[in-house]
């Protein structure tokens, strides 16, 4: 997912809710009203809205579900992972199984930690998060990707474990 | 002229309110200057160390936390103490647990060098070679330990209060109303909707203190040397649960402080109907399902568990928004509005909460979290609406409150800082939601090329300065309000 196209969507609601904001604040300093008339107007409106919204959220979260990246769900989407590659967290460094990997090939990352909690997070050639999951101490989790733009995908750590945190980073190749 | 809050009765809790809601505001007001080196450190504008920026990031969360939820609390034992008698005593108590935790927070940072960030997440503040001492841990463990148990009091003397004002708990929840439908209106008459937020959110608070404690004993151990490892993936729900918590009851307790603030502006009243009674004590439940949504990369954690995050996410902004939200903007539509301090950053809190909440929608899609996650996407929600929403409700209180005692009347001036509270403010956090987008990790000590973290924290800055430029109007004017404020709540004589 492109990170930039949640921003336009949270912009959009964001410049509505503000507009909508704007217009109440600036009615709130004019000629008192009844209030009465206006709470009922609210309770109609709010009951209004909150169909609307769940509805909204509803269609949002199955929309949604399509996308998870959870091991079953990717398969689904991205296809079975016939490359395997194994990644341990350890402070302050990543070591990789591999660092050549195959574009348009669905890969499973097993992520693991040996230490603490880091964060395996791949950024893509134009310097965007592509996808990322938690190194946990105990646990492999698993993430499948499947890489279409070629070129050189650094890992960052995404999770504060200590103090040298930030030159913990990484990369691979996509050919 | 007179005062709305004393009664003649309540000078000793509303001294105990006052001394906990300045104390907030000073601790605020150093946190910030911490929040501004951050981003003066970004903008390459101050030099800081990685280990000194990452000692300024965890005293600055575990600071603002306990700042604003200090402030939150000192803002309903005034609000209480004008209808019913608190346990004063009780309540110093808690303050003195409360201030001795915070205390240990920066002795164990500043002089031990702990840097394991507010969330202390396990097992890193177990393993030294992170970069700090086994006693730093020991303090800042100890801290969090004090504030729980300074929290817990309070929750204690509040619900004891309200027990008291409302003749038992659950009619203090108004369940008698809610559960019936809205046919039975027991109590009579009915509480107001701060009574019932405070009860949840003390009941909440007392499962917050123990959700702490299954977190910290075995931290306490291990940094004791009294047993050995345990569960990453237990403990980290139960951090979560616990920091969620107390982020979350620290907001709601602003909405308290609303309920009971913006109906004297207004000069309307805040009714408690059925939907308000009900959509208040949903809290129950909406509190605790959006925490798995901190968790969600962690694939472990079952997919059942990240769609009840997902859905708890998305429902809790619902009640927030049509009761809180919108019910203050309906109470203030065609009101004739007294514009003032507190009610203007209540709508200023209004938006940021609202704002705020869209990030936290938007990073609660689970594929949107993919991106986003430990990014500054995540700061810049929530200080959206903690900054912008819970902060802007409590210290609206707080002028309100010294305002209400001391009798001064506030300047225009002092409207203005507070609409630059909230120009600054939003400036300053869109700054964090660009950073977010393009992929600037949180917690990360430097700038990530190709982020425009340099230029965005540049551009921070300068909002920030204006936000500590209306900060410091609002300060002086609260600085001048103190004194007349506390003389007056030594006055025995019965106001109107």
């Amino acid at each position: 997912m492109n990170p930039w196209g949640p921003f336009v969507v949270f912009l959009v609601l964001g410049a509505a809710w503000t507009a909508v904001w704007g217009w109440a604040t600036a009615r709130s300093s004019g000629p008192s009203g009844s209030f009465d008339a206006v709470y009922a107007a609210g309770g109609i409106l709010r009951r209004r809205l909150f169909y609307i919204i769940v509805a909204v959220l509803v269609v949002v979260f199955l929309v949604s579900i399509r996308y998870f990246p959870y091991r079953s769900l990717a398969e689904a989407r991205l296809g079975v992972p016939t490359v395997h590659v194994t990644v341990t967290g350890k402070m302050w460094q990543w070591t990789l199984s591999q660092e050549e990997i195959p574009s348009g090939t669905p890969v499973e990352f097993e992520v693991t930690s040996i230490d603490v909690n880091h964060g395996f997070g791949i950024y893509g050639p134009s310097g965007h998060i592509v996808a990322q999951v938690q190194a946990m101490p105990g646990y492999t989790n698993r993430l499948v990707v499947r890489f279409a733009q070629p070129g050189q995908y650094l890992v960052r750590c995404l999770e504060f474990c200590g103090i040298p945190h930030i030159g913990m980073a990484a990369a691979f190749d996509v050919k | 002229m007179a005062s709305q809050l004393l009664t003649g009765k309540n000078g000793p809790s509303l001294r105990v309110a006052l001394v906990h809601l300045y104390a907030g505001f000073v601790l605020f007001l150093l946190m910030g200057l911490l929040g501004l080196a951050m981003r003066l450190s970004h903008a390459q504008m101050l030099p800081l160390s990685p280990a000194l920026y990452d000692e300024f990031f965890t005293l600055h969360g575990s600071g603002m936390i306990a700042a604003i939820l200090l402030g939150a609390m000192g803002g309903i034992i005034a609000v209480l103490s004008s209808r019913t008698q608190l346990d004063v005593r009780l309540l110093w108590i808690g303050f003195v647990l409360y201030i001795l935790g915070v205390g240990y927070i920066p002795i164990a940072v500043l002089l031990g060098g702990f840097a394991a960030g507010w969330t202390i997440l396990y097992p890193l503040p177990v393993m030294y070679q992170a970069g700090w001492t086994p006693w730093s841990t020991f303090a800042f463990l100890l801290g969090y330990l004090f504030v729980a148990l300074g929290f817990g009091v309070w929750c204690a003397a509040v619900l004891l209060a309200l027990a008291r004002l409302h003749g038992g708990v659950t009619r203090a929840l108004a369940w008698p109303f809610v559960f019936s439908g809205g046919r039975v209106h027991n109590p009579q008459p009915l509480p107001y909707l701060q009574d019932i937020a405070a009860a949840v959110i003390s009941l909440y608070g007392i499962f917050t203190v123990l959700v702490g404690a299954v977190y910290l004993i075995p931290l306490f151990g291990q940094n004791l040397s009294l047993s050995g490892t345990v569960n990453s993936l237990f403990m980290k729900n139960f951090v979560f649960l616990f920091g969620h918590n107390v982020v979350n009851l620290t907001i709601y307790l602003g909405a308290a402080l609303v309920y009971a603030t913006l109906p004297v502006y207004a000069g309307r009243p805040w009714k408690t109907s059925w939907l308000s009674a009900f959509g208040v004590n949903v809290l129950f439940v909406t509190l605790f399902f959006p925490y798995f949504h901190h968790l969600y990369q962690d694939f472990a954690n079952t997919v059942p568990l990240h769609i009840l995050g997902e859905l708890g996410s998305y429902g809790t902004g619902i009640p927030a928004l049509l009761v809180t939200v919108m019910g203050g903007l309906l109470l203030v539509y065609r009101a004739g509005l007294r514009w003032a301090v507190p009610s203007i950053l209540i709508l200023i809190g209004f938006w940021g909460w609202v704002f705020g909440g869209l990030g936290a929608l938007v990073d609660g899609t689970i594929p949107v979290n993919q991106v986003y996650h430990n990014t500054m996407w995540v700061p810049a929600h929530f200080h959206t609406y903690y900054l912008l929403g819970a902060v802007a409700f409590v210290w609206a209180f707080l002028y309100h409150l010294a305002a209400d005692l001391s009798g001064r009347r506030e300047s225009r001036l002092s409207r203005a800082a507070a609409w630059l509270y909230g120009i600054g403010g939003a400036g300053f956090v869109l700054m964090f939601f660009i950073a977010g987008a393009a992929g600037m990790p949180r917690r990360y000590a430097v700038p990530v090329p190709g982020t425009g973290e340099e230029i965005l924290s540049t551009i921070a800055s300068v909002f920030v300065a204006v936000l500590g430029l209306a900060l410091a109007w609002l300060t002086y004017d609260l600085l001048a309000q103190l004194k007349p404020a506390w003389q007056r709540t030594r006055e025995r004589a019965v106001h109107s």
